[in-house]
C-alpha cells in the first residue's frame, strides 16, 4: 500500500490531534494568548456552548496584534478568523491534510458526530504519523546529520 | 537594549547533550531513536550536567556514554550495574544512568542486573531489548524466543527466553516501564519518570536492530497498527486499547482476557491500572503478543527507601558509637606483603583460523534484504536542494521587534534569520516567539532588540541533507523552520513541512 493509499484510508481521528487549546467567546485576546502561552500551543479554538466558533492562531497575533497591542484587551471574536474550515473526525488523513494544503491553513479542528471538539489537525499530526511510519528512515538519526554512518556494522 | 525578559538562569537544551563523538551504530538503528529522546528528555529533569554520569558495559547500546556529552564509563561486560552502584553510593547528588542490552544487561550480567534492582541502588536502567546480539553479528541472545533461528543457532534456538520485566519483578523493582524506540513521545515520558524516581528505575526498550533482526518487533510497532498492538498504560486508569477505543483486558479467575467493549461489557468491568500492585505487574509482564497487546508505560512505582540512604544511616550510627574512621589506621591494620618482580608471561602462540568455511551456508544465514517503499526511497534519496527551499528573508541582530514584525508581515512569512556581520546565520525568529516572548510582554518594541528575543544558535542543515533529515529534526525535535546554510554558515533558504508536503504531492501524482 502506497502512502496515499494510507493515507486515505487512515481516518483523521486516529492523528495526534493535541496541541490546541480553547476558550468560549467573549475572551480578552491577552487572556486567550496567556492560555495559549501556558498550553505551549500555537492555537486556541474559540467556543460558543459546545460549538466552534473561530480559531485564533499564532498568526493572529503577529499579523493583527503584535504592533497593535491596544487590542489586548479586545474580546477575541473581533480578531479571530470566524467560522473557520473544519472536518468530520470520520474523514481520511489525507482529506484533511489536502484540505490544508489547498486553504493554506495550519490548523483544522476536527469535530465529532455531535459537533463537539474532537481534536485540531495540524502539519505536525501528520509528521509525526510519518515518523513513527518509517522510524528507521526518520527517526533512527544521529544528533547530529554529520555523524551519519556511510555504511552498515558500523561499530 | 531591553533584557526584560532573558532568564537569568542557565538553562540547558539538547544540543548541551549532544557529543562530538562520530556515532558508529549502523543506518537506521533503534538506538538513534532512543538517543535523541535522551538528550531531549535530560535538561528537562531538574539534574545539573555535571551530576549526570552514564555507564554501559559491552555491545552495541553500550556505546552510548560516547554520545553522551556529559560524564560516562564504557565499562566491563555485564559489569555495569556495579560500577553504577559504587557510584551512586558514592555521590547520592548523582543521576546515574546504566546503559545496557538484553545481552550484556541479562546474560553475562544477569546477576548484577538483579542485584542493583533488589537493592534498589538509585539508578536508572536502560534495557535495550532487541532480542539477538547485534555487536557480534547475529547470535540469539537470553531474550531470543524459542526456536529462533540465527547465526548460532542454525536449527532454531532451544532456550526460553527471559522477561525482563518478570525478571525485574522477581527482584522486586521498584520502577518497572516499557517502552518502543520508534514511539519518541512515549519514551521521552518514560525517561522522565525513570529519572524522577528515587531507586532503581528499569526501561525496558523494545528497540529495532535493523541488520540483524528487523522483523522481531514489526508486527507491535508498526505505527498502522500501533493502538491495537500496544496497551498504554495509565495509573487509575481502565485497560482500554484499540483504534475505535473497543477493546479492554479483564481478569477471569487469575487470568487476563481481551475483551470488545460494548454487549454487556463496559468500562466499570475492566482492569485498572494500579502502578502499586505487584501481583498486577506481574500479570501484566506475563502478556505477550499476538494474544495479548503489549503492555507499556509504567507497570510498577512504588517507594522504598535505597540502598545509599540505609548505608548513609549505618555509616552515621557506626561513626556515633566509634568516632570517624581514619583510612591509615585501616590500611596498616592488617598484614602487608611484598610482591616480587617475576618473569614477563611468554606471549601466546597463535592458532591457525579454519580455512574450511561453506560460504553456502554462511550466506544461507544471510537476512533477506527489506523491501522499501517508494516513499522510503523518496525520503531517503531525494534532498532538501529538491525540494526548491524558498530564499530567506534576513536581518541583522540590532533590528527592532517592531521592524522584524513588520519583515515578518509585509513578507508573509512565519519566520525571520537573524545574521551577523558576515552574513553568517546566528538565530531564528519565528511566529512563536513573537507568542512566547512578545506580545503583551514587550511595552515598547521599536526599542526592543529582536537579538534578545530570537532562538540562538538554530539547528541548521545543509541542502544535500536528505529529505529525512530535514523530517526527523521536525518530529524528534519539534522544530516547524529549518534554515539552510552553505559551508560557510550563510543562509541559503528555508524549509516548512508544506515544502516536504508539496515535493510529495508532486511524486504522488506522477507516480
Amino acid at each position: 500500500m502506497s502512502l496515499k493509499e494510507e493515507l486515505e484510508s487512515e481516518q483523521v481521528a486516529h492523528l495526534d490531534l493535541s496541541g490546541y487549546c480553547q476558550t468560549v467567546t467573549g475572551t480578552a485576546v491577552s487572556d486567550a494568548l496567556n492560555l495559549m502561552r501556558q498550553n505551549r500551543s500555537n492555537v486556541c479554538l474559540v467556543l460558543d456552548g459546545d460549538q466552534l466558533i473561530g480559531i485564533f492562531t499564532e498568526r493572529d497575533i503577529v499579523r493583527k496584534v503584535a504592533l497593535h497591542q491596544e487590542l489586548l484587551d479586545r474580546p477575541v471574536d473581533e480578531i479571530m478568523t470566524a467560522d473557520p474550515f473544519a472536518i468530520s473526525c470520520e474523514s481520511s488523513a489525507a482529506e484533511a491534510l489536502w484540505l490544508m494544503h489547498d486553504k493554506h491553513i495550519r490548523n483544522l479542528p476536527v469535530l465529532a458526530e455531535d459537533g463537539s471538539i474532537a481534536g485540531d489537525m495540524t502539519y505536525r499530526s501528520v509528521i509525526q504519523y510519518l515518523a513513527a511510519r518509517y522510524p528507521i528512515e526518520v527517526i533512527n538519526r544521529p544528533p547530529q546529520p554529520a555523524q551519519f554512518p556511510r555504511k552498515v556494522e558500523g561499530g | 537594549m531591553s533584557t526584560n525578559n532573558i532568564p537569568l538562569e542557565l538553562k540547558l537544551n539538547r544540543k548541551d547533550f549532544v557529543s562530538d563523538q562520530t556515532v558508529r551504530w549502523c543506518p537506521g538503528c533503534g538506538d538513534y531513536a532512543i538517543l535523541a529522546q535522551v538528550q531531549k528528555v535530560l535538561p528537562t529533569i531538574g539534574v545539573p550536567k555535571e551530576n549526570i554520569v552514564f555507564i554501559s558495559g559491552i555491545g552495541c547500546s553500550s556505546r552510548f556514554p560516547y554520545y553522551m556529552n556529559t560524564y560516562g564509563i564504557h565499562s566491563i561486560h555485564g559489569r555495569a550495574p556495579t560500577l553504577a552502584t559504587g557510584l551512586a553510593i558514592t555521590n547520592p547528588d548523582l543521576s546515574v544512568w546504566v546503559v545496557t542490552g538484553d545481552g550484556d544487561g541479562l546474560s553475562i550480567g544477569g546477576n548484577h542486573f538483579i542485584h542493583a534492582i533488589r537493592r534498589n541502588v538509585d539508578l536508572n536502567i536502560l534495557l535495550f531489548n532487541n532480542r539477538i546480539y547485534g555487536l557480534t553479528k547475529g547470535q540469539y541472545s537470553p531474550t531470543s524466543p524459542r526456536g529462533k533461528v540465527t547465526k548460532s543457532s542454525p536449527m532454531g534456538s532451544l532456550d526460553n527466553p527471559i522477561n525482563p520485566i518478570s525478571l525485574a519483578l522477581a527482584a522486586d523493582a521498584t520502577f518497572v516501564a516499557r517502552a518502543l524506540d520508534a514511539d519518541t513521545k512515549h519514551l521521552g515520558e518514560a525517561f522522565y519518570e525513570a529519572s524522577q524516581h528515587k531507586g532503581t528505575s528499569l526501561v525496558e526498550i523494545y528497540q529495532n536492530c535493523v541488520i540483524f533482526n528487523p522483523t522481531e518487533w514489526e508486527s507491535i510497532s508498526d505505527r498502522r497498527n500501533r493502538a491495537e498492538t500496544l496497551l498504554y498504560l495509565k495509573h487509575g486508569e481502565p485497560m482500554i486499547f484499540g483504534k475505535n477505543r473497543d477493546k479492554g483486558v479483564m481478569l477471569d479467575g487469575f487470568n487476563p482476557i481481551v475483551v470488545e467493549l460494548g454487549s454487556g461489557i463496559t468500562e466499570d468491568d475492566l482492569l485498572v491500572h494500579d502502578e502499586t500492585s505487584k501481583e498486577l505487574a506481574f500479570i501484566l509482564s506475563s502478556m505477550s503478543f499476538p494474544e495479548f497487546p503489549v503492555p507499556v508505560g509504567v507497570i510498577r512505582r512504588v517507594v522504598r527507601p535505597t540502598y545509599t540512604e540505609g548505608l548513609l544511616q549505618q555509616i552515621k550510627e557506626a561513626q556515633d558509637i566509634k568516632g570517624p574512621g581514619d583510612l591509615y589506621t585501616l590500611y596498616t591494620s592488617a598484614d602487608l606483603w611484598t610482591i616480587s618482580e617475576h618473569d614477563e608471561p611468554q606471549t601466546a602462540q597463535s592458532g591457525e583460523l579454519s580455512q574450511d568455511v561453506n560460504e553456502q551456508y554462511v550466506d544461507d544465514l544471510e537476512q533477506e534484504p527489506v523491501e522499501t517503499t517508494f516513499i522510503q526511497d523518496l525520503m531517503v534519496e531525494n534532498t532538501l536542494a529538491d525540494l526548491k527551499p524558498k530564499p530567506p528573508i534576513t536581518v541583522d541582530a540590532d533590528t527592532s521587534l517592531e521592524k522584524a514584525i513588520r519583515q515578518m508581515n509585509t513578507h508573509n512569512i512565519g519566520c525571520l534569520l537573524i545574521t551577523d556581520d558576515k552574513d553568517r546565520l546566528i538565530g531564528i525568529f519565528t511566529e512563536r516567539d513573537v507568542l512566547m516572548r512578545v506580545t503583551g510582554l514587550v511595552d515598547d518594541l521599536a526599542a526592543a532588540d529582536v537579538g534578545d528575543y530570537m532562538t540562538a544558535d538554530p539547528v541548521a542543515l545543509t541542502a544535500d541533507l536528505p529529505i529525512a533529515q530535514a523530517l526527523h529534526e521536525m518530529s524528534v525535535h519539534g522544530f516547524r523552520h529549518l534554515p539552510l546554510v552553505d559551508s560557510e554558515y550563510h543562509p541559503e533558504g528555508i524549509i516548512s513541512f508544506r515544502d516536504v508536503i508539496n515535493h510529495m504531492k508532486a511524486s504522488f501524482t506522477d507516480n
